[in-house]
């Protein structure tokens, strides 16, 4: 069974991490917070599969993966649709962190 | 009130016209942080970048896109590669080729150069085959 470290409506920040070569981790999440709505199951990432490295005998490494949501307000400092918009992406697990903030 | 119909005709013209500055690179002896990430940057990630509006084409596929879509998606079956390495490989063309190529170009020829990559085929046998195919095209055009 996958064991998921973070659940529904978790509040999520992507790490803004160095990005030396492959990534599906988008640069526009970088820093942002957003909030768990799904699980996905766990896969290899793609800074693994990327480069042939797409099973675990040849060394892919196998994470969960959750579909984020954000606020598109918190996603582009000049929006100017609703408050209310939002945009999903997913992201595995290694590059969420706890988001720091008094909920 | 829509646009008129030349709208990205129009627009297009536009983006030809507009002024444009670009940091011409050629081998520098330094650059700065900020240049070698947006160097690094993954050219497929466009989220959020300024573009303009492209012309859309009711455009079906062509025989040879669709050729390449399956002989990619055979080699994955057949364990030659994944669609993330191609993501890759494709990244990894650099924004000249990366931008130039149609779509399905890009596929074929990141599949060559990851074939010959992994030593499945080699450069020659693949350049041979294509005046082969070219050959045999002429002869019957």
């Amino acid at each position: 069974m996958t064991q998921y470290q973070y659940g529904i409506g978790d509040r999520v920040t992507v790490k803004d991490g160095t990005t030396l070569f492959h990534t599906r981790t988008q640069a526009f999440t970088r820093g942002k917070t957003g909030t768990v709505v799904e699980f996905r199951p766990e896969w290899v990432i793609p800074e693994d599969e990327a480069w042939g490295r797409d099973d675990a005998e040849r060394g892919g490494r196998y994470e969960p993966f959750y579909v984020v949501r954000f606020r598109q307000i918190d996603l582009w400092p000049n929006y100017t649709g609703f408050d209310v918009d939002t945009l999903e992406t997913e992201v595995s697990e290694h590059w969420l962190e706890p988001a720091k903030e008094n909920q | 009130m829509s646009p008129p119909r030349s709208f990205d005709s129009v627009a297009g013209r536009v983006a030809d016209l507009a002024p444009v500055f670009r940091e011409p690179l050629d081998s520098p002896y330094e650059i700065s942080n900020e240049l070698y990430a947006a160097l690094r940057h993954v050219l497929h990630d466009v989220g959020g970048q300024i573009d303009l509006p492209l012309p859309f084409r009711e455009k079906p596929e062509e025989q040879w896109e669709m050729d390449t879509y399956v002989t990619c998606e055979c080699l994955g079956w057949r364990g030659a590669w994944n669609s993330e390495e191609r993501r890759r490989a494709e990244n990894d063309l650099g924004a000249t080729l990366y931008f130039g190529l149609p779509y399905y170009a890009r596929w074929a020829t990141v599949a060559a150069k990851v074939l010959i990559n992994k030593g499945l085929i080699t450069p020659d046998e693949l350049t041979a085959k294509i005046d082969d195919v070219r050959a045999r095209l002429e002869a019957g055009a």
